[in-house]
């Protein structure tokens, strides 16, 4: 997802560093704000990790709304018409990788659903049970497939040259 | 000529100039030849496999001869 601006048609110019330190803002804080947020109820009047976890999960969003609009975001998204071969050629590289990921997270995903079957009677593993717990999933399924390929490009990119 | 210029010369990002200058991107044929034709200057001149020597180095070349 690329959110063009009037102002800034070819994205935000972000330093690779700043782009590099809000995706891991956002792969991090997401999935520790849903694991606070969604953990057991303590029944405390002022549930305080689970306001926490909120701002947390909040916190990942505000990430991904300044990313959405980077140039790191433009070049993973565009049509290839909008690109030129060196982007369409590191977006390319950068969308495989993230593909591979991707592929993998699912594969082990599968592999702890088939464990957590095999040894539910010696182990008790967590699974998704309440539809709480498959938003979240399902949310952060979204944003990593939406930004992957980004982040790969924000780890590639090197900082432009001063002219 | 600044990087924008010739990046809009091309058809190409600005970005796409400075890869070029660090070597970190061999462009196509076709990219090669469009920079080349804004100089006015065969190709071989602009782009080489080996990396071009200095302008100091070619002056202290020069100069030893």
């Amino acid at each position: 997802m690329y959110v063009r601006s009037r102002r800034r048609p070819m994205g935000s110019a972000m330093s690779p560093f700043l782009a590099r330190s809000l995706f891991v803002a956002l792969y991090t804080l997401y999935p520790l704000g849903c694991i606070l947020q969604l953990g057991p109820d303590t029944g405390d009047d002022l549930p305080i990790l689970s306001v926490i976890g909120l701002l947390m999960v909040a916190a990942s969003f505000l990430a991904f709304a300044v990313l959405a609009g980077s140039s790191f975001q433009r070049q993973a998204q565009e049509p290839d018409a909008k690109l030129d071969e060196r982007e369409l050629a590191q977006r390319n590289r950068a969308a495989y990788r993230a593909f591979a990921v991707l592929a993998g997270i699912v594969a082990l995903g599968l592999l702890y659903m088939d464990l957590r079957m095999d040894f539910a009677d010696r182990f008790p593993l967590w699974a998704p049970t309440e539809q709480a717990h498959w938003n979240a999933l399902f949310w952060g399924a979204i944003i990593l497939g939406l930004t992957l390929p980004a982040a790969f490009l924000a780890w590639e990119t090197e900082p432009p040259l001063e002219d | 000529m600044s990087r924008k210029d010739l990046a809009d010369a091309v058809g190409v990002n600005p970005q796409t100039i400075g890869y070029l200058e660090r070597g970190d991107y061999a462009p196509s044929v076709e990219l090669a030849l469009k920079i080349a034709g804004v100089f006015s200057a065969p190709v071989e001149m602009v782009f080489s496999l080996k990396p071009f020597a200095s302008l100091a180095q070619i002056i202290r070349n020069k100069g030893e001869h």
